[in-house]
């Protein structure tokens, strides 16, 4: 299975992994940062009392929600962006644009429908009282939901978005399937390379746990500062 | 009393919910003047707290017109937030901003809506926690107070927006009962200083001292309105008699 002879060599090519580690984090927190803003505007519009943005977000939700993530990432890359010749630059000198955006915009579609969800529930767990006494100091529903509703909301959902930055660092592994440069294509560059699949898959495992295991940390320290207000 | 010197003149209102199977407020219409004190008592259910979040638009009535310092807020729209500011509110249940200290619960609206700079604010603020004596709880958050802290901030947090009306819902519901004297106090001295108010109770010992009008209401309508001498001391209607039996 493992050998060291095998991870020798598979050693020679670790600056696949550096490479494939620096992808797949900018593909997350690229995912994570339009994703929420997407997300964000979907939940807003779900609970809009205008109903065709009301309607067309439910749809949006409930279709993205029920079909797999390789399907719509196959659509956007080969179907969407078929016909458009995005400009063939590397990010960092190494990531191809014209794959890495495509697998961006399926991402941030996909995670964007989750956390519309994480994000009404977050913003109808605020009592309706908050909403009373800010209106009723003079505030506008745009103020009352930046300054009250949305700071409670968020604090309440971090960590469900914690959890869902962590899953999209290991759902990012399926852009490998569109020629994304992130950590499996690593692995199957360096199986391609030297033959041995036990140890680029041990080296993939490590690196993703790095990723996801201090992540998980940070947000709950982070929580644990943030409540401090609330306890006590 | 002239109609003129009227600062709210309700005429006809209406709240009506499920498609009118439910009349919270019906038919109502009644004037109060500056500077009077009104109280609305009346059993639970009977339409007190809509009528009362019909005056600022919380609730946007079924028909009717809600006419403040001359015009009819139920039809203007654009200006909503503007006739809201005028008109402070106090919760039952103090809704104070829980991620916000004392003084940024206070200082938020001043600041976002009427444009004070932060200094001013916090100023005024200051000056108004020391009025209440809570000055020392400036920093605090809203889980350190206690219930009737809560709502003594609550109340300057709405007077901060300098109001023209101030509108009390049942205040001192949900406080323990040591803690009641002392945000009735707070109202007492605030009806001294000549604000307008209207306060929601079933304080009928507090209703009957600081009331200039008592206003008695049962199954969305007005039943019974008057001083509190002729309210308290010689009900007139079936029903405000009975009400007063249970509750005195
Ligand atoms: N948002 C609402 N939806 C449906 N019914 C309501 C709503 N608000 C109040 N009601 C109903 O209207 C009636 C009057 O309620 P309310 O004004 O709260 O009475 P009170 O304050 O006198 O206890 C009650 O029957 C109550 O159930
Ligand atoms: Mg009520």
């Amino acid at each position: 299975m493992f050998s060291s002879a095998g991870f020798a060599k598979t050693w020679q090519y670790i600056q696949l992994f550096e490479q494939g580690l620096i992808c797949t984090l900018s593909l997350s927190a690229l995912t994570v940062l339009f994703g929420f803003i997407f997300a964000l505007i979907l939940a807003l519009m779900r609970m809009s009392k205008i109903k065709p943005l009301s309607w067309f977000a439910t749809c949006y939700v409930e279709l993205f929600r029920a079909t797999p993530m390789l399907v719509q990432l196959f659509i956007i890359y080969y179907v969407v962006f078929a016909n458009t010749s995005l400009p063939n630059f590397k990010l960092f000198g190494f990531i191809r644009f014209d794959r890495f955006l495509p697998g961006v915009v399926a991402l941030s579609m996909n995670s964007g429908a989750y956390l519309s969800e994480i994000i009404r529930a977050g913003i109808q767990s605020i009592d309706h009282g908050q909403t009373e006494a800010a209106r009723s100091l003079g505030l506008t529903s745009g103020q009352t939901l930046k300054e009250i509703i949305l700071p409670q909301a968020i604090k309440n959902i971090l960590p469900a978005i914690a959890n869902e930055f962590v899953t999209i660092i290991k759902e990012s592994s399926i852009c490998y399937t569109i020629g994304v440069q992130e950590i499996m294509y690593a692995v199957s560059a360096t199986k391609g390379a030297t033959y041995r699949i036990a140890e680029p898959l041990l080296i993939a495992t490590a690196v993703y746990f790095c990723l996801t295991f201090p992540t998980i940390k940070i947000i709950a320290y982070f929580e644990r500062r943030m409540s401090r207000g609330d306890r006590r | 009393m002239a109609t003129e010197d009227k600062l709210i003149k309700v005429s006809n209102l209406c709240k009506y919910y499920y498609n009118g199977d439910l009349k919270a407020v019906d038919d109502v219409s009644y004037s109060i003047a500056k500077g009077d004190v009104t109280v609305i008592i009346g059993p639970s259910g009977s339409g007190k707290s809509t009528f009362l979040r019909c005056l600022n638009l919380l609730e946007i009535p079924t028909s009717g017109e809600v006419i403040f310092d001359g015009t009819d807020i139920t039809k203007a729209k654009k200006n909503i937030d503007e006739h809201r500011r005028k008109m402070g509110m106090v919760f039952q249940h103090f809704n104070l901003f829980p991620h916000k200290t004392v003084l940024q619960n206070m200082t938020l609206a001043p600041m976002k809506v009427r444009k004070m700079s932060k200094e001013q604010a916090e100023a005024k603020a200051l000056q108004l926690l020391k009025r209440v004596g809570l000055e020392d709880r400036a920093n605090a958050y809203p889980i350190q107070l206690s219930g009737g802290q809560k709502q003594r901030v609550a109340i300057v947090r709405a007077l901060m927006m300098e109001p023209e009306v101030m509108l009390f819902d049942e205040p001192t519901s949900a406080l323990d009962p040591e803690m009641v004297g002392e945000v009735l106090e707070v109202i007492r001295e605030l009806a001294e200083t000549g604000m307008t108010m209207v306060i929601v109770t079933h304080e009928m010992g507090f209703a009957r001292e600081v009331a200039k009008r008592v206003v008695f209401m049962a199954d969305g309508k007005i039943v019974e309105e008057g001083t509190p001498e002729q309210i308290f001391g010689n009900p007139q209607s079936p029903r405000l008699q009975d009400f007063l039996r249970k509750v005195l």
